[in-house]
């Protein structure tokens, strides 16, 4: 059973307090929201309070002085100059959304094309189905893993493209940029299909039957079903899955720095490496803040804004 | 609805194909962990898709076991890595499902926290590694760094609203004329919700902190930086496994990725219905 709710993006709250609006019922919805309340707070206000102080200060942990003597090391918007001219910043920004731009199309295609093949009955489904999920169970960190070794100059990836080459392949994948930067994302693309088939799979299947045993009767051709009834209905679903998919991959790290470390050079350097190894190599703590805040900012606006707009086309 | 032949043996044909492909990493790494040394770098001619000689020095040798044909030694061994782990997953889950439910029934019943589900969704969209600075400082000024329960604490404010949002789903779907009764029988709120509600959402419960222990135990980055020598977890101490001294431990780290890819594969299948449910807040249930 499956059914589409549109009443779950925030601001639904509280539909019948009215009901239950009694002293009592206050009381006990406020201390039961308040160790969510106060883990919130300890995790955003006091850490963005201090991320703003420290951007803008030179600090850095090697300094011997603590955090909060860190005006001693004043240089007010000196960090968020440098950022906007940091050329190893944007080309990072720049790698990071050439690989969503490549993971999220082709996730999205293979999942929704296996979607398809799943919508109705067949003999083996619930088994094939639950084998097609395993990728996306594994622990990255161990995925990343897997490539590194798979993707080795004598292992099991060119063994197969020996045999069909009919000649030995020793590619040395995870050395050349280019190729470094595909093995990569083929492991991005091998962990997170699963996810996008899941989801739209769920949402196929909400897409209710009557109108398509209408448009059958009418004699519509499957493709013409499908464009014009399923995937128009498919919207929201397919927006979430996308917006899942665009934010994890913002985020990605556990793989890309398991098989290359974000090398050779640069070449595999994502945004969330790049600040890693500011923070632990560089340990240059101010310039790490200004960058983290920047893209909080950024985030934070761009998701307010779309999930603004993902409600407007719930309604 | 009864689809044609040729469609059918496309179908099969496409699943099986896509399945070879993607199950070749996952059996590639089990049978390296049941590889002995020699097979483990062989290539052209010799590689082994299948382990020839089969056998369990691999895992032998990351719990500290000699009498494998590796000449080095482990300065630690898997088993602390393990723990690790566990503890910082488990009590991590506890937090999460803790916070998370509660806040969950007082928003869905009472509709106390209503900047709750927008302040969540904007903490699962941040980057982990955008307010590192900030939570390392605050780590080692309340002495967490390199804890296990330093590690939980992040972990269940990290995932707290998936547990927030599956379970404000589960209670919106509970109907609510159970509690009501019980509340004309002279039930205070609290013993209601403690006595009657907890109990019916045994199974939502169940399903939604194995959901939330997958994430805890998947975590590399947090680790990474949080934990330094004592309390570092699987996938962290995964790259001790190699050094300029042995070169990679092919073997040795297969062994220890399948005992950190088995226990989320496993719970990940026992609750799949939930998890369209989990991974979209809601948004769709199945």
């Amino acid at each position: 059973m499956t059914d589409m709710t549109t009443d779950t993006l925030p601001d639904d709250a509280g539909d019948e307090t009215a009901l239950h609006g009694g002293a009592e019922e206050r009381k006990l919805g406020f201390w039961l929201t308040l160790p969510a309340q106060l883990l919130v707070l300890f995790i955003a206000l006091f850490p963005i309070l201090m991320q703003v102080y420290i951007s803008l200060t030179d600090w850095s942990p090697l300094d011997g002085i603590p955090w909060y003597q860190a005006y001693e090391l004043w240089i007010g918007l000196l960090n968020y100059v440098d950022l906007a001219n940091d050329p190893r910043f944007w080309s990072a920004m720049w790698r990071t959304c050439i690989v969503m731009a490549i993971c999220v199309p082709v996730q999205f295609f293979l999942g929704l094309g296996l979607a398809i093949l799943f919508v109705d009955d067949f003999r083996g489904k619930r088994v094939l189905y639950s084998t097609i999920l395993v990728p996306m169970m594994v622990v990255p960190a161990v995925a990343g893993y897997m490539f590194f070794m798979l993707f080795q100059s004598g292992g099991p990836v060119n063994d197969i493209l020996s045999f069909f080459a009919g000649r030995p392949v020793t590619i040395a994948w995870l050395s050349d940029p280019d190729l470094a930067l595909f093995a990569t994302i083929v492991s991005d693309i091998w962990q997170w299909t699963p996810l996008m088939f899941l989801i739209l799979l769920a949402g196929m299947v909400s897409v209710p039957q009557d109108q398509q045993m209408a448009a059958v009767l009418l004699g519509a051709s499957w493709t013409r079903r499908f464009f014009t009834i399923v995937l128009p209905r498919m919207k929201t679903i397919i927006i979430i899955a996308i917006a899942i998919r665009v934010i994890e991959n913002f985020k990605v790290f556990d793989n890309f720095y398991i098989m290359t470390g974000g090398g050779p050079g640069v070449a595999t350097e994502t945004i969330s490496i790049y600040i890693y190894k500011v923070t632990q190599q560089e340990l240059i703590w101010g310039y790490v803040a200004a960058i983290a805040l920047a893209i909080l900012i950024t985030l934070s606006v761009v998701s307010a804004l779309a999930i603004k707009k993902l409600r407007g086309a719930q309604q | 609805m009864q689809r044609s032949l040729s469609f059918e043996i496309f179908r099969y044909a496409a699943i099986f194909g896509f399945l070879a492909l993607s199950l070749i990493p996952t059996i590639w790494m089990f049978s390296m962990a049941f590889k002995p040394i020699a097979e483990w770098q062989a290539s052209g001619a010799d590689l082994t898709w299948w382990p020839k000689n089969p056998t369990l020095d691999n895992f032998r040798f990351i719990f500290g076991e000699s009498g494998s044909d590796l000449i080095v030694a482990l300065e630690r061994t898997a088993g602390r890595p393990i723990l690790a782990s566990l503890l910082s997953a488990t009590f991590g889950t506890l937090i999460a499902m803790a916070a998370g439910t509660a806040a969950a029934y007082g928003l869905s019943r009472f509709g106390a926290g209503g900047n709750l589900p927008l302040a969540l969704i904007q903490l699962r969209i941040f980057p982990p590694m955008a307010v590192m600075i900030p939570v390392m400082i605050m780590w080692a000024f309340l002495g967490l760094i390199d804890t296990w329960y330093g590690l939980a604490l992040i972990y269940g404010i990290v995932t707290m609203p998936f547990s927030f949002w599956l379970m404000k789903t589960f209670f919106d779907d509970l109907p609510r004329e159970i509690e009501d009764a019980a509340l004309v029988e002279g039930c205070s709120r609290w013993r209601v919700f403690l006595k009657i509600t907890l109990p019916m959402m045994r199974p939502a419960l169940a399903s939604s902190a194995l959901f939330v222990f997958i994430l805890n135990w998947s975590d590399y980055l947090i680790a990474l930086l949080l934990t330094t020598r004592d309390w570092v977890t699987i996938p962290v101490y995964m790259a001790s496994l190699s050094s300029s001294m042995t070169g990679q431990l092919y073997g040795a780290k297969a062994a220890l990725g399948l005992i950190a890819a088995v226990p989320p594969v496993i719970m990940g299948i026992a609750i799949q219905k939930q998890l369209v449910r989990g991974l979209t807040f809601g948004a769709l249930k199945e």
